[in-house]
């Protein structure tokens, strides 16, 4: 009788193992086995010594208690992480290709914070250094803490090094001139350099970077100048869109940041360049700086919003940015670089 | 006629060490939840909320859970065999390796020394530690089992066999790692793979911690307190092989919408839904066994914390697989639905019923009473409504949270373009949930004093009634 197991404890005990193995078996082990588990897109590099660092510091910090690291396949979410300028369609949301690497994944399973798959794609390093830093003075209610003393924290070269020669052992494929150089890229480099060198090397395996060669025509007028309309739906549009978190709410800037858009300099040279140059940059982002001729700062993130906005939202921008220069020209800025941000 | 003797010390010295880290880990739990709305409540580089929130945690569920399922599985085993343990002396040296172990988790965390992997943060040394640990529970366990004197093995025995053989597959594979030091390694598994393990995991770490160990106390414990014999014997044994069975299935259903292969997610969606049956298998024995007599409701203190504590379990598994179908998790997964949901089943069934089972033992131990019934039904109201004003403050927040990231215009734009929206406005709900965990804490401390008390009442007795002989409290009651 079936009953007499309940009286024969290691009966009993073969049939409870054998009950735990079946799921186990099916849904863990043997998927290991399938070639579907194991993808890897064909841009993926292993992490360079200096985001490995940030990578470990990361897991360090238990960032990934607030933070996923995966764009799920909605259509909110690919517009929330700008996956719509994918070069490729698949490339909207997160690929399983992506993490070959990763030992282990950090997708997270709680975003209080937003979602850093795409990271690499939406922020400069000079906005992460300031984030990092002191979180609320660039994003005014975050709850997120802050983590200054990266700064005053050298990362080991040696110990890297280390780390790099396990991964290898595990399968990623670090050459024994990427190991021996570990501590050489290393040297001088704080641990803030190293996690924000990890931000900016996520979702960087596939190309998310927007539609390049844009035309431009820096003779073009503003279609919209000092179109009242225009210029109240471009504040709109400024706020809507966010540029407040970078540039501040007045698009006076904010240092380290993001430059002022309404003074004297553009792209970090004095003298302003035509409306064109403006109407270029918002629509292309950082690429349309060559275009441009001035190289501006190295770290330079500045999104394309081309797939966002259409050419009429863009010209709005600009007229208003041009209005409220015009309002600096009339009277001397004020106090109000505590209510910069975003909001 | 019971000339042999139960070890009471050990299992009283799990039970307080479990009160102990329960104590640690809730207070930590406020700290967290204050540090969610009031980012100057972190303190870099050590008290911040990621490096907490993994304290907490463990905290709780090792330190908390594993303790009171070492002590409280050591009484249900030697009760249900018989006998003592078979050996008394190793429970003792994993007394005391499970304290030491949970103190230098706590710290390790703190210093951030985290396999970045849920519940199972911990780096490769402790790993080793806790499998000695675990090694020695199976020992005493199937050692007690097999020279029981007892034919019959009672329902409770086999959740408590189920869970030793269950954690021990669960956390020798997750946990599998290459060093890099003592305080960094790198998992063997990657990428996508990586995250299939660990889910399989982190959901049966839930099922064989938070469920099997706890319904054995249930079993036991409820017939115990109240009097009234389990309503159906054939009942548990369905519900228990259908439980034991399909649970490993699940664990996928917590990466529904990631890269995992659809077959994978759907598959583990299917058994979820399954899962209802075994669950409420128990959840119906239960309210039946008291439905013999529901006037112990009024009359045993006892009944009203395992008859919340099954109905909670009853919710919490009807919530989860609702949670698992795509249409419910693309909407609340990653918000703050989802601690409201594991909270439902940790503050609402789990701690309901070790509390209860605590109750019950401590008295036993001392062949006396407990010290207050009143100060344990205090205990029972406040922590019954800091549970429900927290689960209910995060449902509600969570079901906002997921809708703002959702809203999209006309255009197909976002409502909510700037992230910060979506945070700012959960601060009231997340400072409601920091006042629901006072309560509860309170609720709490209730049962702590109480237990407390009723150990010294015990002590003062045991010193009148036998002066010359204090071996009294290892004898049996």
């Amino acid at each position: 009788m079936a009953g007499k197991i309940y009286s024969k404890p290691i009966a009993f005990s073969i049939a409870a193992t054998l009950a735990v193995l079946a799921g186990s078996i099916a849904m863990m082990a043997y998927p290991m086995l399938r070639a579907e588990m194991h993808p890897k897109v064909e841009g993926l590099a292993p992490l360079t010594a200096l985001e490995l660092a940030g990578r470990a510091i990361y897991q360090r910090e238990g960032c990934v208690n607030c933070h996923t690291q995966t764009v799920r396949p909605l259509q909110s979410e690919v517009v929330r992480y700008k996956g719509n300028r994918a070069a490729e369609p698949s490339g909207r949301y997160s690929l399983a290709g992506e993490f070959a690497y990763d030992h282990p994944f950090l997708w997270g399973s709680k975003r209080t914070g937003p979602d850093l798959a795409f990271e690499g794609w939406l922020k400069s390093a000079a906005w992460h250094h300031a984030h990092f830093e002191d979180p609320q003075a660039v994003v005014p209610r975050s709850n997120m803490p802050a983590y200054a003393f990266l700064k005053a924290a050298a990362v080991d070269g040696d110990d890297i090094g280390a780390h790099m020669r396990t991964l290898r052992r595990l399968g990623v494929p670090y050459t024994d001139a990427d190991l021996a150089g570990a501590a050489a890229a290393l040297q001088g480099k704080t641990e803030m350099d190293a996690i924000v060198a990890y931000m900016l090397s996520l979702g960087k395996a596939v190309d998310r970077g927007g539609k390049g060669g844009l035309e431009l025509d820096l003779e073009e007028k503003n279609p919209l100048a000092a179109d009242t309309a225009a210029i109240a739906k471009g504040r709109q549009l400024f706020d809507a869109q966010g540029c407040g978190a970078c540039h501040g709410d007045e698009a006076h800037g904010q240092e380290g940041v993001a430059p002022s858009l309404v003074d004297d300099e553009f792209l970090g040279e004095k003298g302003d360049l035509p409306d064109a140059a403006y109407f270029g940059m918002i629509k292309g982002g950082s690429d349309v700086k060559k275009q441009l001729g001035r190289p501006g700062l190295a770290d330079g993130g500045m999104q394309p919003f081309g797939s966002e906005l259409s050419d009429e939202d863009i010209w709005s921008i600009v007229a208003w940015l041009r209005n409220q220069k015009g309002h600096e020209a009339a009277e001397p800025p004020h106090e109000e670089a505590a209510e910069h941000g975003n909001r | 006629m019971n000339e042999y003797r139960y070890d009471h010390r050990t299992v009283q010295g799990f039970i307080l060490s479990a009160i102990f880290w329960g104590v640690v880990g809730i207070v930590i739990g406020l700290l967290i939840s204050v540090q969610m709305w009031l980012p100057a409540a972190n303190f870099p580089p050590y008290l911040t909320f990621g490096r907490l929130r993994p304290v907490h945690t463990n905290g709780l569920a090792f330190g908390l859970g594993v303790g009171a399922i070492f002590g409280l599985s050591y009484w249900i085993v030697m009760r249900l065999c018989k006998r003592p343990l078979l050996f008394p002396r190793l429970a003792r040296v994993q007394l005391w390796l499970f304290n030491a172990g949970i103190a230098l988790a706590a710290i390790s965390l703190m210093a951030g020394h985290t396999q970045s992997l849920e519940y199972a943060e911990l780096e490769w040394p402790l790993d080793v530690a806790i499998v000695v640990l675990w090694v020695m529970f199976a020992v005493n366990v199937f050692g007690t089992v097999l020279k029981r004197r007892e034919e019959q093995m009672y329902v409770s025995l086999w959740y408590v066999i189920a869970t030793v053989i269950a954690v021990a597959v669960l956390y020798l594979v997750n946990n599998l790692a290459l060093p890099v030091s003592l305080t960094k390694s790198y998992p063997v598994f990657a990428g996508v793979n990586s995250a299939n393990v660990q889910w399989w995991y982190g959901h049966n770490a839930v099922g064989f911690v938070f469920t099997t160990p706890i319904l054995a106390m249930f079993y036991y414990f409820l017939p115990k307190a109240t009097g009234l014999p389990i309503w159906s014997h054939r009942l548990s044994i369905v519900a228990f092989w259908s439980l034991v069975f399909a649970y490993l299935w699940t664990g996928a259903h917590h990466l529904v919408y990631t890269p995992l292969p659809d077959w994978i997610q759907t598959l583990a969606i299917v058994f979820t839904l399954f899962l209802i049956a075994p669950s409420w298998g128990s959840v119906v024995n239960g309210y039946y066994t008291v439905g013999q007599d529901w006037s112990k409701m009024r009359s045993n203190y006892l009944t009203k914390f395992f008859i919340l504590g099954i109905t909670f379990y009853g919710l919490q598994t009807v919530q989860g697989p609702t949670q698992a179908l795509r249409v419910v998790s693309q909407l609340i997964h990653f918000t703050d639905w989802v601690p409201g949901h594991v909270h439902m089943g940790t503050m609402g069934w789990v701690t309901m019923v070790i509390t209860a089972s605590v109750y019950y033992v401590i008295p036993k131990i001392y062949g006396t009473e407990i010290h207050s019934v009143k100060l344990a039904n205090v205990h029972f109201w406040l922590v019954l409504v800091g549970q429900l004003l927290f689960s209910i403050t995060m449902w509600i927040t969570g079901i906002r949270q997921g809708w703002m990231w959702k809203a999209t215009d006309a255009q197909g734009k976002l409502v909510y373009r700037n992230f910060v929206d979506t945070v700012a406005g959960n601060y009231p709900y997340w400072q409601t949930r920091t006042l629901a965990g006072i309560v509860f804490t309170v609720g709490m401390l209730f049962f702590v004093y109480n237990v407390l008390m009723t150990i010294r009442k015990g002590r003062a007795l045991e010193r009148q009634a036998a002066p010359a002989a204090p071996a009294a409290s290892v004898t049996a009651a």
